[in-house]
C-alpha cells in the first residue's frame, strides 16, 4: 500500500500518509497504556514529511518535555506520537488507520513494562526499552 | 483478596481520577472497530464493574456518544479513554483496563467482537472468544451494587 488514510472515532480528524511505513511496533510502556486505555498500544512509524492532517485540528498533550501526543478533542482517539529526538518520524496509532488489517508489527518495545498476564505468542523480537536499547522514558 | 476491594485509576495527565468500590466482574479484550478507533490500539481491554460501584473522584471527563445507546468518556486534556456505558446493559460500567493504577492485577478472561479481530493479531489466544458481545448467560449478574 502506497498511501494510508486514517482518523478518529467521531470522524472529526482525518490524516493522510503518503509514504510507506518503516515499521510497526507494539509498545507496552505505562504511558501508552494510560493514553489509550488498552493493555498495549501499537504504533506505525512513518516519515514525518509524508504525514498531514487533512481534516480537523487535534489537541496536543505533552507527557514529557520531549514527546507530544495528539488526540481528537471531540472523541479522544489517540492519533500520533512525536519525539524531539526523532523529528523525522511520526508514529501513528494502528487502530486509527482505516486499514489496520494491513499493519505488520515487527517487534515489541518496552517489554520490561508488559503486563505479566498478557500472552502474545507472535514470536516477534522483544526489546526491554526502545529498539535502540535506550531505557530512558520518552 | 478482600471481598470489597477498592481499585483506583485515571488518565495519563492525571486530571481525571476514578475509584471502583467492589470486585471486577470480568475483563474482555474487545476487537470491535469502534473500540479500535477510540483507543488507537489494536484491541481495547475493558474491566466490567457494577455501574453503581464506579465513581469519578477528580476532574470532569468529556463524553462522546458513539451510538444512540452508548457513551464513551475520555479525558479532555490528554485523550485517555476511560469508560464505556450502554443502555443495553445499564447496570454495567466498562472501565479501560489500561487506565487502572495496577492493570497487572487484572487478567483479561475473554475476547469480545472476535469477528472483527485483526487476523494477524496474536493476543491471549487461549481465552474464550465471543463473535460479538458477551452472551447474556455469560455475564455474571451485576446488580445495583447493594449486594455486599
Amino acid at each position: 500500500m502506497s498511501e494510508f488514510l486514517g482518523g478518529c472515532l467521531c470522524g472529526g480528524i482525518r490524516y493522510r500518509l503518503g509514504a510507506k511505513s518503516s515499521h510497526a511496533a507494539h509498545c507496552h510502556c505505562s504511558q501508552c497504556r494510560r493514553a489509550s486505555g488498552a493493555a498495549f498500544l501499537t504504533w506505525v512509524a512513518f516519515p514525518a514529511v509524508s504525514f498531514a492532517f487533512i481534516q480537523g485540528a487535534p489537541r496536543i498533550y505533552r507527557a514529557t518535555d520531549k514527546a507530544e501526543r495528539s488526540f481528537c478533542p471531540d472523541c479522544g482517539t489517540p492519533l500520533t506520537f512525536r519525539h524531539v529526538d526523532s523529528a523525522h518520524q511520526v508514529d501513528v496509532t494502528a487502530g486509527s488507520l482505516d486499514n489496520a488489517q494491513d499493519v505488520q508489527p515487527v517487534h515489541h518495545i518496552w517489554d520490561s513494562a508488559k503486563l505479566g498476564w498478557l500472552n502474545m505468542g507472535d514470536g516477534l523480537p522483544r526489546y526491554p526499552g526502545e529498539r535502540d536499547g535506550s531505557e530512558d522514558m520518552p | 483478596m478482600s471481598d470489597n476491594p477498592v481499585y483506583e485509576g485515571g488518565c495519563l495527565c492525571g486530571t481525571i481520577r476514578y475509584r471502583i468500590a467492589g470486585p471486577i466482574a470480568w475483563a474482555a479484550h474487545c476487537h470491535c472497530a469502534m473500540c479500535r478507533r477510540a483507543s488507537g490500539a489494536v484491541a481495547l481491554t475493558w474491566a466490567t464493574v457494577p455501574a453503581t460501584r464506579f465513581a469519578i473522584t477528580q476532574g470532569e471527563p468529556a463524553t462522546y456518544r458513539s451510538s444512540e445507546n452508548a457513551e464513551r468518556r475520555f479525558c479532555p486534556a490528554c485523550g485517555s479513554q476511560l469508560t464505556f456505558w450502554s443502555n443495553a446493559h445499564p447496570n454495567e460500567m466498562d472501565v479501560s483496563l489500561g487506565t487502572l493504577d495496577h492493570p497487572e492485577d487484572h487478567r483479561a478472561d475473554r475476547h469480545t467482537w472476535a469477528k472483527s479481530r485483526l487476523s494477524w493479531l496474536r493476543l491471549d489466544d487461549h481465552l474464550v472468544a465471543y463473535a460479538e458481545s458477551t452472551p447474556a448467560d455469560k455475564r455474571p449478574a451485576i446488580g445495583g451494587g447493594d449486594d455486599a
